[in-house]
């Protein structure tokens, strides 16, 4: 461990504030609690949210796992997970059931996660508003006054326009019928598994300095018409060329000199899971 | 002649206070769940110790506590942590004791604002033993959880109820006895018949 820093890197001070916005978060699921967000030798927009949430919670007994995209070994999970272990020393992991806290962007593990795990986002734009309404100071009086009719419009001239709605990531989902929420630029897929979920999940954005949380058995609803129901994406007739899996998030994989296109799972660590899976 | 220097607290102000933290972090998203303190609070000296170690873990110079009537208690807290001392109303974290009249404690804080739902107060109160059971439902709860609690807690969410908070605003409750048993109650989490 690099005895220059504080255990995990932060002072008390930064700590203790992240951990009082995360308190509050969880008071009030799906309102984004602003906090002083601080500086990190990563670059704002690079996890600098998520960063901040799981060294303010990280403890000496904790097992850590960070994915990007579902992928356990890009740059900026390789990156975050080295940090995070140089400062703390704790174990870490590409088991998603054997992790204790995950930082994750844009992707929530295939397993499903359970009681005592807590799932810690990255997000670039936490505001679902952002899309109708650029001034910040609106969109928190529409927070306070409930009013989404404008994300509602959004949805219904993206129906008429493309008889479908056409946002494919950060898809708006209402937390206990209160507050409109970003899920982070997770795809649609993964929508679902916010809603009544075991484990806890939080949301730091470090460049807009908002923190928020869903609490375990929280009502999440992805936001849908009556006549016209939420839809995930559909993999219908796909499977991942390397584990067979065909209920996974796959991604698509096209390669230029043959032209041809494969797709496997996203998550990395589920797919050589279920390949090494005894028969 | 030199004395050696001791220190008051053996509280570790950058492990304990992650323990504390974590177990609070499990009481508020699980509420319902008593977490157990007991073992931190221990390494704090003072009149009140499981107030001491919620005060070391959330509290410090940028927030402001009141301790009600008890001089003793917010001299401790303000000396551990340097929060500063602020009237009822406008307090960030409020320490009571459920054998004093809550009435006024809970009329008074602040419930944060629609736009600021974040600027309430956290009351944390000292309860005695638990002597019966109350039923509580909300988001953090699979459906409903009965849990074990002293007097003061029902009291308490019962005197909240009553001021009929317009949610996001809103008060959050801490429960813990002095042997560190801990149990919070958010906003939206509400007793059931």
């Amino acid at each position: 461990m690099n005895k220059n820093y504080n255990f995990a890197f932060l002072d008390e001070g930064s700590k203790r504030e992240i951990r009082r916005a995360a308190l509050k978060a969880i008071a009030i699921p799906g309102y984004q609690t602003p906090f002083g967000s601080r500086e990190l030798p990563i670059g704002r927009g690079w996890g600098t949210g998520g960063l901040q949430l799981t060294l303010s919670l990280i403890g000496p007994s904790d097992v850590l796992k960070v994915i990007d995209q579902g992928s356990d070994e890009s740059v900026n999970a390789v990156n975050i997970k080295k940090f995070v272990a140089l400062c703390t020393d704790v174990k870490t992991t590409t088991d998603a059931r054997a992790a204790t806290l995950i930082q994750t962007r844009h992707r929530i593990p295939e397993f499903p996660l359970k009681n005592g795990q807590i799932l810690i986002f990255q997000v670039p734009i936490p505001e679902p508003l952002r899309v109708v309404e650029a001034r910040e100071e609106i969109t928190k009086k529409m927070h306070a006054e409930k009013d989404y009719a404008p994300m509602w419009l959004q949805l219904y001239e993206s129906l008429m326009k493309y008889r479908k709605i056409t946002v494919s990531t950060e898809y708006p989902c209402m937390v206990e019928g209160r507050y409109m929420m970003n899920p982070s630029p997770i795809p649609k897929f993964d929508n679902p598994r916010l809603h009544k979920a075991e484990c806890l999940y939080l949301f730091g954005a470090g460049r807009e300095k908002k923190i928020y949380a869903i609490p375990p058995h929280t009502e999440v609803v992805s936001l849908a018409f009556d006549d016209v129901p939420f839809e995930r994406e559909s993999f219908a007739g796909r499977k991942c060329r390397l584990c067979g899996s065909a209920n996974t998030y796959l991604d698509e994989i096209f390669d230029a000199q043959t032209g041809g296109k494969f797709y496997q799972c996203s998550d990395t660590s589920y797919c050589q899971e279920v390949r090494h899976a005894p028969e | 002649m030199t004395l050696p220097l001791t220190k008051k607290h053996a509280f570790d102000m950058v492990f304990d206070s992650q323990r504390v933290f974590r177990l609070l972090l499990e009481a508020m998203s699980r509420p319902g769940n008593i977490v157990d303190i007991g073992e931190y609070a221990g390494r704090l000296a003072g009149e009140e110790p499981a107030f001491l170690a919620v005060a070391a873990t959330l509290l410090d110079n940028e927030v402001s506590f009141n301790a009600g009537a008890d001089r003793v208690l917010a001299d401790e807290i303000a000396a551990l942590t340097l929060a500063r001392r602020e009237e009822l109303g406008a307090a960030d974290f409020v320490f009571t004791r459920g054998e004093d009249d809550m009435r006024p404690v809970i009329e008074k804080v602040k419930c944060g604002t629609p736009a600021d739902p974040h600027k309430s107060a956290t009351v944390v109160v000292l309860t005695g033993a638990p002597e019966g059971t109350l039923t509580l439902r909300g988001p953090g709860i699979d459906d409903r959880r009965t849990v074990l609690a002293a007097r003061a807690v029902g009291e308490a969410i019962e005197l909240r109820d009553a001021q009929n908070y317009e949610y996001p605003q809103g008060i959050d409750l801490i429960f813990i006895s002095r042997g560190g048993k801990l149990l919070a109650v958010p906003r939206l989490v509400k007793v059931v018949e």
